[in-house]
């Protein structure tokens, strides 16, 4: 997205000029209210008899009201049954990883220097990547990765997948008290680690779920698979009335830990770590009181028609034969690209009519008038009180804080989930919410923006509305840790 | 050779990886190094602990790990690694790096690997790591930690420890915290103080002021981020058990007025008279150091080099003396040489290289080491030998506390030249050790 310059904050015209346009917002957005004004000054100088003998003049029969009155039950009717259900998030639990599993920055080195002792550039390359990342001393990987050379047998990335999974799961369970029989969907997603019989058979084996279960397992969907999982039980809620559904996002990282010294490919080794969620959503009334959040928008974009939009996430072989993925460098743009689709999509949705009508406005003098005439950015806060940016990457969040021009305090969750968790992939958001309501900043009527970018290349939205104040939850992987955050985390953090 | 290779096969399926303090210790935390601890930085510790099959029955990996990370959070100095400051001067960054952490097994069962005909201390080599800090200091761990499973299930616990981080009997104090936090006893010492003090030497006064090094230690050539000594003369360890009867026969025979000899100054006034007689005339050994633990308890450090550094100097030849002259001599006599190392470290800024074990024939009493107090289970361990890497061409015997309930007998490894072994040996025979062949 274009960049917008910015006169200096406090000087007096830009001052003036946020009064301007908040005075121009109140009267876009509230002009039904507006306009209603002057309509009840003119009933109020009427009279109430006046009213009434306008009523008797128009003469009507019983039959007609009654027809009118079945009329406007019908319709109503219609419109109630058409209606979408609404979808609950009732509760939702993310994976915390024991400390057993914790790495810090100088063990990953010193593990890096030992397997990769025949490239030393490489190792210097991870080093910087390490530096910058944004990524803390707690995150965590599986046991499997611990060893020099990592031993990623599929035994052993089983054994994680049950790790996060159940651990996720049987937490979930706690919190919402929902008994296994009763889930009637299920839909996990794991990009990179597809085993038969699929992950999902392993949580109906496990918990011994109904044989009538509506099971979906999504994999290679990448780091937004999590929202096309949601995306996917909202449709499914639509069908089958009074369910709930049961989405686990997860990234197993045993069997995907890149084992060569391409540079390109030992990125995601920097950034990626042990993570998981699962999810509990509901078309049910009753849960209408007790859910946490109401889903209200699903935006879907897949750039994949354009070729080097499906190409710059890319599983390969080096040269030596080992498989990793490629992150091209293109990456950074890209994701802009599909930010802007996303954003053209969801803006009508959710943007106050003020910020369309800019927006519209300089769309058409961009067009018709003049063409150097800067893009409004819409602005986004207006819509949102809260936003979870998939923690991909510092340049990722650094990109999105700058495209929508969103303070420090509306990235925190993202930032502060990439330092103390890394990059979870699907999960991510998930971290990212906890960390809000973790901070007692959530309160009812708040609307969340989920942003996940993924290979393909997709970017994927999720809007919702807080149903209730959500307290500091008691449990939850920041419990333990909230107190110390937010951290200031250094540009280059030495080594 | 072969019986190398085959000894190489015994221990198979070894794998490596680290463990590290479970809470972050912080960006700047960094652990000095004193003028003592810079002293034996060119020695390494090797120990083996064996345990019968009950001690590690039926826990996984993970779960032998997981109070390892609980344990190294009250000592994050041990999973650090090295740097040097502006002046050159080594000190400890904890950057929660962690303590290698090796898994073996092994092919035969404990009581076979007892009974194996060749030398055990040669074998114990597989047990434990045998790695050094260097070449690049910042990448070299300080402990290395290697279980081996047996076939029966036993397992052998080696621990690999650079001596700069302290004597044996802190090593010894260190793995027995681990086995209280194993059992969730916690931890009943302070906390290694962070930052406590600078490298001010303990036991220098200032009224000793020498400008030649003391007797205890040699100074080696510089050996640069490359900690290890390689002796001329390739150095071969062996072991040998004194029974309590043994024992008892010797402290009688070598009594005076009345009084048995204690037992370490007795086994190693023995000794020293063997292994004078064999270098004889010129090379013997007139000038012995003596180690022994320290009685001052220092309460804030449960790590340190604090063992007492004894010089005792024979007058007579060695060969024909009286060996209760010697024990005597060895109880009594030493020169306390701790201020003196400090103080030659002080002088070079922490930057000199130093051996003290095998400087001169140095006898190291680890009767007071607290092997025996590491259980894991509740089992205490059958064995525990330790052997010291680095040892100068002089040599050196550790007397080892027997085995709990072996009736207060002692365990010695001697590590000697290589061509000297054969024939201390046999003179040892000739005294009465070593029956059992």
């Amino acid at each position: 997205m274009p960049e917008t310059t910015a006169a200096p904050p406090n000087s007096p015209t830009t001052v003036k000029l946020k009064y301007v346009k908040l005075v121009y917002q109140y009267l876009v957005n509230h002009i039904l209210t507006l306009a209603l004004i002057p309509l009840l000054l003119s009933l109020l100088r009427v009279g109430p008899t006046e009213i009434l003998s306008l009523y008797n003049s128009l003469h009507l029969n019983p039959v007609q009201i009654l027809c009118s009155a079945f009329l406007a039950v019908l319709i109503s009717t219609v419109y109630f049954m058409s209606k979408p259900r609404s979808i609950y998030l009732v509760d939702y639990s993310c994976y915390k990883p024991p400390v057993t599993c914790r790495v810090p920055f100088s063990t990953f080195m010193e593990h890096s220097r030992l397997i990769l002792n025949q490239n030393p550039k490489s190792v210097d390359f991870q080093m910087r990547i390490l530096e910058r990342s944004g990524l803390g001393e707690e995150t965590c990987l599986p046991p499997a990765i611990h060893y020099i050379p990592p031993t990623p047998t599929m035994e052993a990335a089983r054994g994680e997948a049950e790790l996060v999974i159940f651990s996720s799961i049987d937490s979930l369970m706690h919190k919402t008290g929902i008994k296994p029989k009763d889930i009637d969907i299920l839909i996990v997603n794991c990009s990179l680690f597809s085993p038969t019989p699929s992950l999902s058979a392993m949580v109906v084996n496990k918990y011994k779920l109904r044989s009538n279960i509506k099971s979906y397992n999504l994999s290679g969907m990448g780091c937004s698979a999590g929202l096309i999982s949601i995306d996917l039980a909202r449709d499914l809620l639509q069908v089958h009335p009074n369910s709930n559904a049961l989405v686990v996002s997860t990234e197993i990282i045993t069997p995907n830990y890149y084992q060569g010294s391409e540079r390109a490919m030992l990125l995601p080794n920097c950034l990626f770590r042990m993570g998981g969620a699962a999810v509990l959503l509901s078309n049910k009334r009753r849960d209408a009181a007790r859910a946490k959040y109401r889903l209200v928008h699903v935006v879907r974009t897949h750039k994949g028609a354009d070729d080097k939009a499906y190409t710059c996430v890319y599983e390969q072989e080096d040269p030596q034969g080992k498989v990793g993925i490629n992150l091209s460098k293109d990456l950074m743009v890209i994701a802009g690209e599909a930010l802007k689709s996303n954003i053209t999509t969801i803006g009508p949705l959710v943007l106050p009519a003020s910020e369309q009508l800019l927006f519209l406005l300089t769309l058409i003098g961009r067009k018709i008038f003049n063409p150097k005439w800067k893009a409004y950015i819409p602005d986004f806060k207006l819509a949102f009180e809260h936003f979870c940016i998939h923690a991909g990457g510092r340049a990722v969040i650094d990109e999105l804080q700058r495209n929508l021009q969103l303070s420090a305090e509306h990235v925190e969750a993202s930032r502060m989930t990439l330092h103390r968790f890394g990059n979870t992939s699907s999960s991510s958001l998930w971290y990212e919410l906890g960390y809000i309501e973790a901070k007692g900043r959530m309160k009812k009527g708040d609307r969340v923006w989920q942003i996940a970018f993924g290979s393909g290349f997709k970017c994927n939205s999720a809007v919702w509305k807080c149903n209730r104040t959500i307290k500091t939850p008691a449990d939850g992987p920041w419990t333990d840790c909230i107190h110390r955050y937010p951290v200031h985390i250094p540009e280059i953090v030495k080594l | 050779m072969a019986e190398v290779d085959q000894e190489r096969g015994l221990v198979y399926d070894i794998k490596l990886s680290s463990v590290g303090p479970g809470n972050v210790t912080g960006q700047d935390s960094i652990f000095e190094a004193r003028n003592m601890d810079l002293a034996m930085k060119l020695h390494y510790i090797r120990c083996v602990y064996y345990f019968g099959s009950r001690a590690f029955e039926g826990l996984t990996t993970l779960a032998i790990k997981e109070p390892i990370f609980v344990w190294l959070n009250r000592f994050p100095m041990t999973a650090g690694r090295f740097r040097r400051d502006e002046s050159g001067r080594p000190y400890i960054k904890c950057n929660d790096c962690g303590v290698r952490f090796i898994e073996a097994k092994c092919r035969t069962s404990l009581d076979e690997w007892f009974e194996m005909s060749d030398d055990i201390a040669m074998r114990e080599k597989f047990l434990c790591s045998n790695s050094i800090i260097g070449p690049e200091l910042s990448f070299s761990p300080l402990i290395y930690i290697q279980l081996t499973k047996f076939k029966c299930g036993g397992m052998a616990v080696g621990l690999s420890w650079a001596h700069v981080l302290g004597d044996v009997f802190s090593a010894a104090e260190y793995m027995n915290n681990w086995s209280r936090v194993a059992t969730g006893f916690g931890l009943n010492r302070p906390i290694n103080k962070m930052a406590d003090g600078p490298t001010k030497p303990k036991y220098f006064n200032g009224r000793v002021k020498v400008s030649e090094d003391p007797l205890s230690v040699k100074r080696v050539d510089s050996v640069g981020d490359n900690w290890v000594f390689a002796a001329k003369r390739k150095t071969a360890a062996f072991s040998f058990d004194v029974t309590p009867t043994q024992l008892s026969h010797l402290r009688s025979k070598l009594s005076r007025n009345g009084i048995d000899s204690p037992a370490f100054e007795a086994i190693s006034a023995v000794i020293w008279r063997c292994i004078a007689g064999i270098r004889g005339g010129e090379s013997e050994p007139r000038i012995v150091t003596i180690c022994k633990r320290s009685e001052d308890n220092e309460k804030f450090r449960v790590l340190r080099n604090n063992q007492v550094v004894l010089v005792v100097k024979a007058e007579s030849p060695v060969m024909e003396a009286n060996p209760s002259d010697l024990a005597a001599l060895m109880k009594n006599g030493g020169i306390d040489e701790r201020a003196g190392i400090e103080e030659a470290v002080e002088r070079d800024h922490g930057l000199p290289d130093f051996i003290v074990y095998g400087a001169n024939l140095t006898f190291v009493n680890l009767e007071g080491a607290d092997f025996y107090d590491f259980e894991y289970s509740g089992q205490k361990p059958v064995r525990v030998s330790c052997r010291i890497d680095g040892v100068g061409e002089n040599g050196a015997v550790l007397v080892l506390p027997a085995a709990e309930g072996g009736g207060g007998g002692r365990s010695v490894m001697a590590i000697l030249p290589e061509n000297e072994v054969a024939a201390v040996k046999s003179e040892l025979k000739r005294e009465g050790f070593l029956l059992m062949g």
